[in-house]
């Protein structure tokens, strides 16, 4: 029997798919006779007690949830996702710069200095890129910090925005498409497979109401990962094998038949009834992944 | 992240050996990480407590007390709290109003801080130890070390940045100088 902890903050429980997810991933972990806790903020000295610890709380190399993993990778206990894939997937400059040294297909990326905040380099850049391009931080998550752009000006007012926290963003070609692929993949091999549809004249799957604080979100659904494409696998596989072994959700995109890699996320969500929706058998093989 | 960082990032990526690495450039601003870590290498430190519970620090040590923030956002070193209101406030403020979790030691004796450059500094032989053993275990160049003495003994409690402001010519000559005899050994670096 393994003690699990799943690390998580409060919000983890503010929407009730995830809420029904966590407790989907206690129960399959207490029928396979695992110990399986909740760990909040305030039980974080209480690592040692554990064999491994699973993290469900946003992650990102200056949270919380980056200390908690770095600690229990210190004390030599199994941990998802570990501190290197934190490091690798919270930072997207660092996630093209691997993908470009591996070859893997992304949609064409540049990096823009804050110190190249000039005229010729905007437009050096809508020349490579097209125009509108997508203005990306590095520390982007849930859709957020992620803006397209199609003038100077806003491109000059986005950039400026994300410098306030990084000193270099990505530029991207802008790729609509009326979904983004996602595959979740767990120590090399495919866990599920889904589409992110993209909200009514929206672009990406996650975009800001007008006006408001709250978010759209677009459908997902989900389709049995044996009959998703085996191109898409492929290519999903060998992005995550850059990063390392743990569990990731990579977005793809696939324009005139050819799939390019969007990014690669630690920490994806698993939604209740969404994720999980053709593929029952995720949080068993998380728990077992977790134990082994 | 600062440009700083990604030049570290790229020549990780690219294979080339490099200090500080970017695992030490997040490690050792992170108290937590930074005082396990120096614990495993032999580094004296103090018994630590991540929370955001003012409760279960009270719970847990007696006052006075130093609070680190452990969020991207503080910069300010520490904080001592010598009562229940003062570690109030001192956990309001560095937590960003209790959404981060802040990293509290208890304060026996007196907190030192100082430059630390390649591991040298001008300061006792205990607290030099624990800077040039700092330095041997993140491969940090520059930073700011907080240490607390206690009856002659030191520990280390914190690390962060140096801020531009707070580097003078002796400290640039002090790099040059460490950067020369480095390359002279024929130890090549990004950095």
């Amino acid at each position: 029997m393994a003690r699990i902890a799943c690390f998580v903050e409060r919000y983890n429980f503010s929407d009730l798919r995830e809420t029904r997810a966590l407790e989907n991933f206690r129960r399959t972990a207490e029928e396979k006779g695992h110990a399986f806790n909740f760990m909040f903020r305030e039980g974080i000295s209480e690592i040692p007690k554990y064999d491994a610890i699973f993290i469900r709380a946003t992650t990102d190399p200056l949270f919380t949830a980056y200390v908690v993993s770095k600690t229990a990778w210190e004390l030599g206990l199994k941990v998802v996702d570990d501190p290197e894939s934190i490091q690798i997937c919270g930072n997207k400059i660092h996630l093209y710069d691997l993908f470009e040294k591996h070859n893997i297909p992304t949609i064409p990326t540049v990096f823009l200095n804050k110190n190249e905040m000039h005229h010729k380099r905007f437009m050096e850049i809508f020349k490579t890129l097209g125009k509108p391009v997508v203005v990306k931080a590095p520390y982007t998550s849930f859709s957020k910090y992620v803006e397209k752009v199609a003038c100077e000006t806003s491109f000059r007012d986005v950039s400026k925005r994300f410098f306030r926290k990084s000193d270099l963003v990505a530029v991207q070609t802008f790729m609509p498409t009326s979904f983004d692929w996602r595959v979740g993949v767990l120590n090399r091999e495919v866990l599920y497979v889904c589409k992110y549809m993209m909200p009514k004249g929206r672009w990406k799957h996650g975009a800001k109401r007008r006006g408001k604080p709250t978010f759209v979100w677009g459908r997902t659904f989900s389709l049995r990962r044996e009959n998703a494409p085996a191109a898409l696998k492929e290519l999903a596989l060998n992005a995550c094998k850059v990063i390392g072994n743990g569990l990731y959700g990579v977005d793809i995109k696939e324009a005139n038949g050819k799939y390019v890699v969007v990014e690669v996320n630690d920490n994806p969500s698993i939604y209740s009834g969404y994720e999980d929706c053709r593929n029952k058998d995720l949080y068993g093989k998380i728990i077992d992944y977790l134990v082994d | 992240m600062k440009t700083a960082y990604y030049v570290s990032m790229h020549a990780e990526v690219l294979g080339n050996p490099v200090i500080p690495s970017t695992e030490s450039i997040i490690d050792a601003s992170r108290t937590p990480i930074l005082l396990l870590k120096a614990s495993k290498a032999g580094i004296p430190t103090l018994p630590y407590l991540m929370t955001s519970s003012v409760k279960q620090i009270i719970s847990q040590f007696a006052f006075p007390v130093v609070v680190f923030a452990v969020n991207p956002f503080s910069y300010e070193g520490y904080r001592i709290a010598g009562n229940r209101s003062a570690l109030y406030r001192a956990v309001k403020s560095l937590s960003m109003n209790y959404k981060f979790a802040v990293c509290v030691q208890p304060l026996k004796g007196e907190m030192l801080s100082f430059k630390s450059i390649f591991g040298k500094c001008e300061q006792t032989a205990e607290v030099a130890k624990i800077s040039e053993k700092t330095y041997e275990t993140f491969k940090i160049p520059m930073c700011k070390l907080h240490v607390q003495t206690i009856e002659g003994k030191a520990y280390l409690c914190g690390l962060q940045p140096v801020r531009i402001e707070e580097i003078f010519p002796c400290d640039l000559e002090r790099v040059s100088t460490e950067v020369f005899r480095m390359s002279n050994k024929g130890e090549h670096l990004v950095g």
